[in-house]
């Protein structure tokens, strides 16, 4: 069961229904002692309406942008570059070394004392100084200009994209424009 | 203004930070209790909403948005702050600064509005009390839209409502008393 006080303050905010409502109005005017109750919360609802808010020093909205800029410039760099590029410039180095490690290994001969063993006796290596002659080079070369250039399309169609989804969003609530 | 941001603009963000800035002061202020505290909360929540700006859904208001920042960002400062000091989880703490507040000043008694007295009332509620009524009162927020920024059912934050009504009265009333035995 709600207190009188509780009741006036519904009343005031105008929460109760509309049958409670009538019986507070109804009670406003035949009780003098609930009446006077209500003028002392109708005071006290107009003083608290009239807090004031407090003002924050001069430099704040200046602070916060500087804090923005200052978290970005922090932001590290793998955040701004695609996984994609960061994946194929990795994938490249493994495939280099792989190369580098098959023939390094191919061209050693491990040896103790007069016995000579060689790990690689009965693997044969391809020759690879034949491959890298001047148009596989060119090709090797090639297919790094297209990997890069797809890449560079793929992060900037990304890109486009978002940004066109956050211009055209239909039924939006807009409550700061 | 929050396309623009999004898009990159930050002079955008800036105007919407200028617009918020003095209630989302106030609110920090219900927690921290000193204005530097309360500046570092209110800046946090302003870089928080700034970084999380895309995950706004647009189904609430981003008033209702940006104070359920606020409040769970004062409420980790106020918890840190608890660990660290282990001492302001109880209200003997604000009946403390309340007669530090009320010696402090007794010379300036003739100088003070209502106002000031309600402010001082205020500062005395716990954060969860000064955070409904200035919701409430400054905010222009329905209790809905309170249970949303406070994590909290409608019918709680009414009931709430009406008990930090209560308390600030009596804070009130007490510290008008006080004022009066003084000039006195």
């Amino acid at each position: 069961m709600n207190t009188a006080e509780e009741k006036l303050w519904n009343y005031i905010d105008g929460t109760c229904t509309p049958a409670e409502q009538e019986a507070i109005r109804l009670q406003l005017e035949q009780d003098t002692a609930f009446a006077a109750k209500y003028r002392e919360l109708l005071l006290l609802n107009s003083e608290f309406s009239a807090m004031e808010l407090d003002e924050p020093p001069m430099a704040f909205t200046y602070n916060v942008i500087e804090g923005i800029r200052n978290e970005q410039a922090l932001q590290p760099l793998k955040a701004a570059i695609n996984k994609r590029i960061i994946r194929g410039i990795s994938l490249l180095f493994i495939g280099m070394l792989s190369v580098i490690l098959i023939y390094t290994f191919s061209k050693v001969s491990l040896s103790t004392g007069g016995t000579g063993i060689n790990l690689f006796a009965k693997f044969t290596v391809p020759n690879f100084s034949k491959y890298f002659t001047g148009p596989v080079m060119q090709i090797f070369l090639f297919l790094d200009i297209v990997l890069a250039l797809y890449l560079a399309d793929n992060y900037l169609r990304k890109k486009r994209i978002t940004k066109t989804d956050i211009s055209v969003q239909p039924g939006v609530q807009q409550n700061d424009h | 203004m929050i396309d623009q941001t999004l898009a990159g603009d930050q002079s955008a963000y800036a105007d919407l930070v200028k617009r918020h800035q003095r209630f989302v002061f106030t609110l920090a202020l219900r927690f921290a209790k000193n204005r530097e505290d309360a500046e570092e909360i209110a800046q946090d929540c302003f870089i928080k909403a700034y970084r999380s700006l895309e995950s706004f859904q647009r189904q609430a208001k981003f008033t209702t948005w940006l104070y359920s920042i606020v409040y769970t960002t004062a409420m980790t400062s106020l918890r840190k702050k608890r660990l660290d000091t282990d001492s302001i989880d109880n209200e003997n703490t604000f009946i403390q600064v309340e007669s530090q507040n009320s010696s402090f000043d007794t010379n300036n008694a003739e100088n003070r509005s209502r106002s000031f007295y309600l402010n001082q009332a205020i500062e005395q509620l716990l954060p969860d009390d000064a955070m409904i009524i200035t919701l409430f009162y400054k905010g222009e927020q329905s209790l809905e839209e309170i249970g949303q920024t406070m994590g909290m059912e409608p019918n709680t934050v009414k009931v709430k409502l009406f008990r930090a009504r209560q308390r600030l009265k009596e804070k009130l009333e007490r510290n008008l008393k006080h004022e009066v035995k003084e000039l006195i």
